[in-house]
């Protein structure tokens, strides 16, 4: 099995997590340049401990992630992480420029030496209330978007693009990928909707902030989707996310992520502005599956609670290395994408350390 | 889910039927619109006015041929090549009056179109092509002619459940279009054509369907390569029958390029919201 390390690049001063957007009065630049830096650092960290990815996300207008733009995260990265693979995931691309996610995409990959990952993704419902986006048309955008996305990376004559969302009278991107064709891609296929056009497409799967439970109901539909359009699917194809800390001893552990508020906040970003949530859930953007999606980002309870469906992992380091494999034999996920509870400041870095020195040589044997 | 049916609301233009003499060859055509004309040619099924024709028509003169041994026509096995057939159309379109002309090829007519561009750089002003076949990758998909008319709009379609059914056509006349596609369209790679087409003067504007599996895009390329001054523009979500599986969008970017020649790369488009 594959670690990565995925940190949003939590504002660590007093703000407001329960609503959105979040007002900036309580916002303090020298708090924000300090969150930056430990994420700079707990990156580094991962790095020198072998993760295998490093993940950046997309998010705005909230003191939960400070990287509305996860592609200048991963550029600063590149003087960072020496080793690792960059995973952006993602770009919300529903609400953004297709031929600019590919150009910053092919940057980067090119200033890793072809370390990237994308993950190209829709963005969680508040989102499309930044850039003015109708949420309505969010998949369509997405599919037409991300087919853009992969024929600027292919295509190497100049070309024009007559689409439904986006019209295009002339392409042709500089830098191009260094992997060819083109970078991995990963979508979030909590959708049955999504595990179809993964399917079709050969992309692979990410879950994240959902139980393994609902998680591994929406794997194997992939894999049969999969299987429907003629390939397999391998571990390495299958993303899960995830809280994680790790400490000396169990009790530790469980006290120290209490103490955190069980690794994943209150209330999720998506719940925090109720009338944007209501309004994006109306106008059709969850899908068939919509009473399974909006349970699943709803879903949150005490930490044991939590750990049993797969939400955190949480203990001492052997404690944490079963917990990986129950969801291993569960989901059959190959890559752990896990987000340590950034409040706890020290103790978040050295959970990083501990996991890198205890855990991962023997989850990479897995 | 918005919607994305496109024949809501019809076009309104009416298209006549008439008979044109070139090179004793009785020529049917369909014609609507007034102002500038275009040239339509056909693919290998034959003659058909698409809701993307009628678009077309509302702001130019469309003129669309039935190519001699297609339809109703008797079987033609008068027009020794291409550019012997491209020489018959030019005389039809010179028959009508006409001096100055754009022309668009679908498929099979592409190769038609492009040899009539070649034959005639000063009439004509500009080349639009439609999931081309005139050049090709080796080991490209069958032309849609050739199969059971299910399985022809499964290829032709990107979703067959939004098109009409494709109307049975008689056996001898399918066999008929089907012999003159296959003995004029050529190799993938025709080369005495290719050398003609690099000093095509006139700007050219290549449709692809992203999801064209009998012309697909990863050919595309090749006409940037040969043509001096092509434009290829990728119509999202649309298989080989691209003006029936988008006509709003084929009508508008060819309507523009035919307008603004290659101008048209620079948007005109308004971005003011509110005054």
């Amino acid at each position: 099995m594959k670690a990565a390390l995925f940190c949003t690049t939590r504002y660590d001063g007093p703000a407001s997590h329960s609503v959105w957007p979040a007002p900036g009065d309580t916002y303090s630049a020298q708090w924000a340049e300090r969150s930056m830096q430990t994420t700079l650092e707990r990156f580094r960290l991962a790095d020198e401990m072998g993760f295998d990815w490093v993940t950046v996300a997309e998010h705005h207008f909230a003191p939960f992630s400070m990287t509305p733009n996860p592609m200048v995260m991963a550029a600063a990265l590149t003087n960072v992480v020496k080793r690792a693979k960059v995973a952006i995931l993602g770009p919300d691309i529903p609400i953004l420029d297709p031929v600019r996610v590919a150009e910053e995409i092919a940057m980067v990959d090119t200033l890793t030496q072809g370390r990237v990952i994308a993950g190209l993704m829709r963005g969680s419902p508040n989102e499309y209330v930044t850039y003015n986006t109708n949420p309505a048309e969010s998949r369509e955008r997405f599919e037409e978007s991300l087919q853009l996305i992969k024929m600027a990376w292919t295509e190497r004559q100049p070309f024009g693009w007559q689409g439904r969302y986006y019209e295009y009278r002339t392409i042709c991107i500089w830098p191009r990928p260094l992997q060819q064709p083109h970078p991995p891609i990963y979508i979030s296929t909590a959708s049955p909707e999504s595990g179809e056009f993964a399917a079709r497409l050969h992309l692979g799967a990410g879950f994240a902030f959902t139980t393994v439970q609902i998680a591994s109901q929406s794997a194997k539909y992939y894999r049969d989707q999969c299987r429907l359009n003629g390939w397999e699917p391998s571990a390495e194809n299958i993303i899960y996310r995830l809280a994680m800390h790790v400490a000396p001893t169990d009790e530790q552990a469980i006290e120290e992520m209490r103490e955190a508020g069980g690794g994943l906040p209150s209330v999720g970003l998506s719940f925090r502005n109720r009338a944007v949530e209501s309004a994006v859930a109306s106008s059709g953007y969850y899908g068939r599956d919509i009473e399974t999606q909006r349970a699943r980002l709803q879903s949150r309870g005490e930490l044991m609670d939590r750990i049993d469906k797969g939400q955190v992992l949480v203990g001492a380091p052997d404690t944490v290395l079963g917990q990986i494999k129950r969801i291993r034999d569960i989901l059959g996920a190959g890559i752990l994408d896990m987000v340590v509870a950034s409040q706890l400041g020290d103790k978040a870095t050295r959970a990083i350390e501990l996991f890198g020195t205890k855990v991962l040589p023997r989850m990479q044997e897995l | 889910m918005p919607a994305q049916q496109s024949d809501s609301v019809p076009v309104g233009v009416e298209f006549s039927e008439s008979f044109v003499e070139a090179d004793g060859f009785r020529i049917r055509y369909r014609e609507a619109g007034s102002g500038e004309v275009l040239i339509c040619l056909h693919g290998g099924g034959g003659l058909r006015i698409s809701r993307a024709h009628e678009l077309l028509a509302c702001s130019r003169r469309l003129i669309a041929f039935e190519i001699p041994g297609f339809g109703q026509s008797p079987v033609n096995d008068r027009s020794a090549s291409m550019e012997e057939l491209a020489g018959t159309m030019n005389a039809a379109v010179t028959a009508l009056g006409i001096d100055h002309y754009s022309i668009m090829g679908n498929s099979f007519g592409s190769k038609v179109a492009l040899w009539m561009a070649i034959l005639r750089p000063q009439a004509v002003k500009a080349v639009v092509v439609v999931g081309p076949a005139a050049i090709r990758l080796p080991n490209q998909g069958p032309p849609p002619g050739r199969l059971a008319p299910e399985r022809a709009a499964e290829l032709l379609y990107a979703h067959p459940d939004r098109q009409p059914p494709i109307p049975p056509l008689a056996p001898e006349i399918v066999a008929k279009q089907i012999a003159l596609s296959a003995r004029l369209l050529g190799p993938p790679r025709d080369e005495p054509f290719e050398a003609r087409l690099r000093a095509l003067p006139m700007p050219v504007l290549a449709l692809f369907g992203t999801h064209d599996r009998v012309t697909p895009p990863a050919g595309a390329h090749l006409f940037r390569e040969i043509l001096p001054n092509c434009h290829l523009v990728m119509v999202y979500d649309a298989a080989h029958g691209i003006d029936a599986d988008r006509p709003e969008a084929v009508a508008a970017i060819v309507d523009d390029f035919l307008s603004r020649g290659d101008g048209f790369l620079v948007r005109r488009k308004s971005g003011i919201i509110y005054p």
